[in-house]
């Protein structure tokens, strides 16, 4: 039985490792171009005829050349630090207004029966339905003509948080419905409120499905760029995307500084995933207890 | 029915002319999609107009040219935005027929203003008549040729073909030729050598001309008769292929210049004469950028002030050595820094023989259909005739469809 | 009997709320219309005045003009001031100290600019062929005062403008509304409705159906008695003008400045529209013309009775609401659930606000002709109705049986609507099925490196999807990709990926299912983490297979959370831009395209807002009907 297991694991490691190589293939390649100092995409430099070993090492994500000089540009010729910065308190703004919107508004969808449940459940979801690309002007009109929130923090964050509500809600709903309802009875019986229940049972027990809907919440503002850049109107309240979009459009197209800064961009969404991922695990404990 | 904007704009004209004449105000705030050395030289120029205008104020904005345009529409019609931006013209027909969006500055222009500037660049600032703008500075293509393997740049279509042909060792993948000739910004500077053009002077769409044809054909030569040229053209083949040495002459424009690799010598020249086309110069078209007034500027005179200065010799010197820009005041190109750059001074040169893209908002509509029909052709699909055809009927629903009668 | 049983039993709440809601709109309609009916005659008389002095100086010299302008101005003591703008010039003026001809002042630069906008507006219209510029601008003033600027010409060429200002007193007043009238009305309904004792438990009763009755009566008596008030107003005001138009041709012809036409038939080319065209309702001699004013009266009831239409089921809707009782009920039931609601309501406003709001903009869009040429027209103007959805839906051209055999127009909605269900089939199909798969392999207990890999395989959702678009798009380049290069390795022959619809549909899929897995897999693994390993050991003790296990544990207790996910998923991926945007970009030909890429391309690329807007509409009510039949399916399964 034991070694049947072990077998079993062998055939699953290759498998996970040919797939992880093919799932990140593009990923290092956008790292060998931003360690390429080069500034075009085209990174391959094949020979006429070119053989097998030939063609292979062009398909290898490794730079012909290494260097961090895209890297040190990046960081040194534009206010990326400061941009860096707006967006992480925009994004955690983001995230923490819309887990609370979302959790409660999908703790009330899951537990309580009442008239218009169906229907709003089903408003959550058709708002993710209209196109976005007509947006632009009505919310425009609202948030810097009407809220005359243009330039500031705090009207981005409204935005993302409102964009991210409905796929928070929709998840977090799933999840409290896995719940079973009689922990939530009993402690009523024993006399709590509603809001201890949800604040000590229902939170900790739903952790695993708040750590995805944050990690959304998060990257919902973390990777926004066209209404960052039409509600900001200073260089200093930029966010992290726009100054990375300087490097591409128009006529020419800095690939290797758009590489080097997706990179440094990215790094602190995959440090997130890394630190949620302890609270998949302990969801696994909390949910089991059940 | 009833105009309530119509109301808002006159009173807005009333109180602008309460404010004219009034002492200057204290802040201009200037938009453009820069980054680096031009950046750089832009935030130079406004800082010296700033000395040169004691108590103004000049606040510059850089945006991501892929928003820019957006967030002109979305805030200068309702009140917000800039007193001056930057933009090239191809925008320009659009902003002023949605209205709100550009200012018209004829009026504060002067005879010595207009004189200024290099010849065609006041044309890309003119919509149906009236002036909308200042033109700072001009992109086009050109011949750019590396030095290893062309001695001297051929002059006529006939003599660039003998050469390329002597260049061109398709089996080991070396050409004579390369440019993006399946994209119609290119292929207009070929099309515009034998006479054909997209509008003429009332809007009518004149795509389908046998000038036109006769343009695709004789790309079509080059390709497949002459087969001097690689297939599958893009930006990122010619680029490569001219940074391993294995082409020796494309038709590129300044943002070229910085993609070309240390390793390469390179030399500038104008584009051929086409001897098919009666020995008509190939005509590049020019994308202008110009300075505009903000129609919701609330300090127009002052706005066109300081437009005007970054139109100047003045700042074209710093634009133009420190931004490497090909500005468009005429001095400028007889200043010895100027005349001794190479780059700067051929692209100067071919303005002998280019003209500005339209800057109609009907243009848009060409792009797809135009390089959709270019590929036809170039991948057999569909003769040169017919496929200007097809490309042509789909641009005249679009625009028919855009200028409904009321 | 309580008041709460009387309240339940009584008509009356719901006559007053609907007959309210009825009377309140009609009323603010049918103001609106008196109010601009009020305006047009103004300006139509302003209009009569100006395009008389245009005609009267069209063929004089500069000083005959002059003289005739400020002529006149004394035979009409409505008009204030007129000038003449001619190039930087102002040529004539009748303002006191204004000193013509002289150069423009700097603060005079709007009048230099409305003249080049009306010569470019005349010179569009011919050029184009199609009137779509008005020459003719009426400003009306916060003052009261009006200005009309129209083309001066001079020997039938565009010379400038001529810009006359009136006084805002002395013209008619429309006749204040009778307010006592809906009042009346009101009362008449309340008594009714008061009178009226209802059956509960019965559907079909009586006293609902008096009530319905009466109410309609009212309402529609109402709102034909109004619409018999405008009419008249409209044939007024066509008299009224001839008058004025008769009187002031009279002056004109007296003086030898104009001859006044006296043939019925002739065109009266006083009375035109902001585009310079003659109304036709008045006759040259100043006779009206019948037909020309039924058919303005037909424009204008067309107009309204839509509108009307539409209040009239809106209030039918409300009365019928509180006949029935559901009013009541939803009372109450907000009062049992405000805790739920109160729950919701803070996401639901938010949602309200920055969501539907934007939804609603777009969708009143989708109802107008709105391009980028006319968009700074007034709304109303714009308003068209149906017609972009019956230009969207009702094109059939979906193929072409040639000789070659057939050929698909892409450009064809049904096509591109084809294109967009497979996409969001295969793409949903893909990432959940590697998703799942991933998640059930991760979930392997005592697999070793399981954090590594999950780190590895989150990233494609964790890079920004626009880089790795256009690093996919780099992929298939034809000559540079790596996938092409592979194929070369082992011998194939390249192929040309954004050449073929097939091929360049696949190049969209792997992107987008490259870059949705991971958000399914992570999905799935939250929910399989939180199944008690306890099922599946009590299972296992009762003998059941790994595929039972699989069938009755696994997926049961996954789908609460992946319905909701794969729902979403499809969502998003039918509206998936980026990806096809950046990738093939809809190659070949658009045959590619999905909906929202190719209402953006209307939009953006040929600037026929409106009909993007129509477009957008039609995707969101697809995916409406989808969200609708999606969730009933599942409440329908729903075993727990």
């Amino acid at each position: 039985m034991a070694n049947m297991k072990t077998r079993n694991h062998i055939w699953l490691h290759l498998g996970l490792i040919s797939f992880t190589l093919l799932a990140i293939y593009p990923v290092l390649w956008v790292l060998a171009l931003s360690f390429s100092g080069q500034q075009s995409v085209g990174l391959i430099d094949l020979p006429q005829d070119p053989s097998f070993l030939e063609r292979l090492r062009a398909i290898l994500p490794v730079p012909e050349h290494w260097s961090v000089k895209n890297y040190t540009e990046v960081w040194t010729e534009q206010q990326f630090g400061r941009w860096l910065w707006n967006s992480v308190v925009i994004s955690l703004m983001t995230t923490l207004l819309g887990v609370f919107l979302a959790c409660t508004a999908a703790y009330a969808f899951s537990r309580f029966r009442f008239p218009g449940r169906n229907t709003g459940m089903l408003m959550f979801l058709v708002s993710q339905m209209f196109p976005g690309t007509l947006m632009l002007i009505p919310l425009f009109i609202i948030i810097v003509k009407q809220l005359e929130l243009g330039n500031t923090y705090l009207g981005l964050v409204i935005v993302y948080a409102t964009t991210s509500i409905p796929f928070c809600v929709w998840m977090l709903k799933g999840y409290f419905d896995t719940i079973p309802y009689d922990i939530e009875e009993s402690a009523l019986i024993d006399g709590a409120s509603r809001l201890t229940i949800f604040w000590r049972i229902i939170l900790p027990l739903a952790k695993p499905a708040i750590a995805i809907t944050a990690l959304f919440s998060f990257m919902t503002a973390w990777n926004e760029f066209i209404l960052a850049s039409v509600f900001m109107e200073s260089e200093a309240n930029y966010t992290a995307p726009v100054g990375l979009r300087f490097f591409v459009g128009g006529f020419s197209s800095q690939w290797g500084y758009f590489a080097a800064g997706s990179v440094i961009v990215s790094l602190p969404v995959v440090a997130l995933f890394l630190q949620l991922q302890k609270y998949l695990i302990s969801g696994l404990t909390a949910g089991s207890v059940k | 029915m009833n105009k309530p904007m119509r109301i808002i704009l006159v009173i807005g004209g009333l109180f602008l002319a309460g404010v004219f004449g009034a002492a200057q105000a204290a802040e201009l705030v200037l938009w453009h999609a820069y980054r680096g050395a031009e950046k750089n030289a832009i935030e130079k120029v406004a800082k010296l107009y700033e000395s040169r205008t004691a108590g103004t104020k000049v606040t510059t904005l850089a945006i991501p040219y892929d928003a820019y345009a957006d967030k002109i529409t979305a805030s200068v019609p309702r009140g917000k935005g800039p007193d001056v931006f930057i933009y090239a013209q191809d925008r320009l027909g659009g902003w002023i027929e949605s209205g709100k969006t550009v200012e018209p500055i004829g009026f504060f222009m002067d005879e010595a203003t207009q004189q200024q500037f290099l010849p065609g660049m006041m044309d890309a600032m003119t919509y149906k008549g009236t002036v909308f703008g200042l033109p700072l500075n001009y992109k086009s293509i050109t011949l750019i040729y590396n030095k290893a393997l062309v001695k001297t740049p051929p002059k006529t279509s006939t003599e660039m073909v003998k050469l390329a042909k002597s260049l061109t060792h398709a089996d080991s993948g070396r050409y004579g030729l390369a440019y993006w000739y399946t994209n119609f910004y290119f292929h207009a500077a070929l099309m515009n050598a034998f006479g054909g053009s997209v509008f003429d002077k009332n809007g009518k769409l004149v795509l389908n001309s046998k000038e036109t044809v006769a343009s695709i054909k004789q790309m079509m030569k080059w390709y497949k008769q002459d087969g001097i040229m690689p297939s599958e053209p893009s930006e990122t083949l010619v680029s490569s292929m001219f940074n391993e040495g294995k082409v020796a002459m494309v038709f590129n424009g300044p943002w070229f210049i910085g993609e070309i690799s240390p390793s390469i010598d390179f030399g500038l020249a104008m584009l051929p004469v086409i001897d098919e086309a009666g020995k008509k110069p190939m005509r590049p078209w020019l994308t202008i950028e110009g300075a505009y007034i903000s129609a919701s500027s609330k300090q127009k005179e002052a706005a066109y002030d300081f437009a005007k200065f970054l139109a100047s010799e003045e700042a074209g010197l710093i634009l133009a050595l420190e931004g490497r820009q090909l500005h468009t005041n005429a001095a400028i190109y007889k200043d010895k820094r100027i005349t001794g750059d190479v780059v700067l001074n051929a692209f100067h040169d071919q303005l002998n023989s280019a003209e500005p893209m339209p800057n109609r908002a009907e243009m848009t509509m060409v792009w797809s259909p135009a390089t959709t029909a270019m590929n036809k052709v170039v991948k057999g699909n569909a003769t040169p005739e017919a496929a200007i055809k097809e490309a042509s009927k789909m641009v005249q629903e679009s625009i028919n469809a855009l200028r409904k009668g009321r | 009997m309580t008041i709460s049983e009387h309240l339940k039993r009584s008509a009356l709440p719901g006559m007053a709320v609907a007959m309210l809601f009825a009377l309140v709109l009609g009323s603010w309609l049918f103001g609106a219309e008196m109010a601009d009916l009020h305006l047009q005659h103004r300006q139509r008389l302003a209009v009569l005045q100006a395009n008389a002095l245009v005609l009267a100086v069209a063929d004089t010299d500069a000083a005959g003009t002059r003289k005739r302008v400020g002529e006149m101005q004394k035979l009409e003591p409505r008009i204030e001031s007129v000038i003449i703008v001619a190039g930087p010039q102002l040529l004539a003026s009748t303002r006191p100290g204004d000193g013509a001809p002289r150069q423009l002042k700097r603060e005079e630069k709007p009048l230099y600019d409305l003249s080049n906008l009306i010569r470019t507006a005349r010179e569009t219209n011919r050029g184009e062929e199609v009137v779509r510029k008005k020459t003719i601008q009426i400003d009306e003033m916060p003052s009261g005062r009006l200005v009309v600027t129209l083309p001066y010409l001079s020997g039938g060429e565009f010379a400038g403008i001529l810009q006359m200002q009136f006084d805002g007193s002395g013209y008619p007043r429309a006749a204040g509304d009778t307010f006592p009238f809906p009042i009346l009305l009101l009362i008449a309904a309340l008594l009714a409705g008061a009178a009226l004792r209802m059956q509960t438990q019965k559907k079909v009763d009586p006293a609902k159906l008096i009530a319905l009755v009466a109410f309609l009566l009212i309402v529609l008596f109402y709102q034909q008695q109004q619409i018999g008030r405008l009419e008249q107003v409209v044939k007024q005001d066509n008299r009224a003008i001839a008058t004025q138009y008769l009187a002031s041709a009279e002056q004109l012809d007296r003086l030898g400045y104009l001859p006044l036409l006296r043939d019925p038939a002739g065109v009266n080319h006083w009375d035109t529209d902001d585009y310079e065209r003659p109304r036709g309702v008045i006759a040259a001699d100043g006779s009206i013309a019948e037909e020309a004013e039924t058919k303005q009266l037909a424009r204008r009831a067309g107009f309204i009775r839509p509108i009307l239409w539409a209040i009239d089921l809106f209030a039918v809707a409300v009365l019928l609401f509180f006949l029935y009782g559901y009013a009541g009920r939803a009372y109450a039931a907000f009062r049992e659930h405000i805790y739920a609601y109160i729950y919701v309501a803070p996401a639901m406003i938010g949602m309200l606000v920055l969501v539907f709001f934007p939804f609603s903009y777009g969708i009143t869009l989708a109802f107008t002709d709105t391009t980028l040429f006319n968009e700074s027209l007034p709304f109303l103007d714009r308003l068209i109705g149906w017609g972009n959805f019956k230009a969207i839906l009702g094109d059939f051209n979906i193929y072409q049986d040639t000789a070659e055999g057939i050929i698909w127009n892409y450009q064809n909605f049904y096509w591109t609507l084809m294109v967009t269900v497979v996409w969001t089939i295969t793409n949903v199909v893909i990432g959940v099925s590697f998703g799942f798969i991933l998640a059930m392999v991760l979930n392997t207990e005592g697999l070793r490196g399981k954090a590594i890999y999950r780190v590895l395989l989150i990233l494609p959702w964790a890079i920004p999807n626009y880089i790795t678009a256009l690093v996919w798009r780099g992929m298939f380049h034809p000559q540079f990709g790596v996938i092409n290069q592979v194929l070369q390795m082992f011998g194939l022959e390249p192929v040309a990926w954004f050449d073929g619809v097939i091929s360049s549909f696949l190049t969209g899929v792997a992107t987008n299912g490259w870059l949705s897995f991971p958000f399914m897999m992570v999905v799935i693994l939250g929910a399989l983490q939180s199944i008690p390993k306890e099922m599946y050991e009590a299972a296992e003790v009762e003998g059941a297979s790994r595929w039972q296990r699989l069938r009755h544990i696994t997926l049961p207790l996954l789908k609460p959370t992946l319905i909701p996910a794969i729902v979403l998923s499809v969502v998003w991926t039918f509206n998936m831009f980026n990806i096809i945007f950046l990738v093939s970009g809809g190659e070949p030909s658009g045959a590619n395209e999905i909906l929202v890429t190719k209402a953006y391309k209307i939009a953006f690329e040929q600037y026929q807002y409106a009909y993007a807007a129509a477009y957008s509409t039609v995707i969101f009510m697809i995916l409406l009907v989808y969200g609708f039949f999606q969730t009933r399916i599942t409440k329908a399964t729903e075993s727990f």
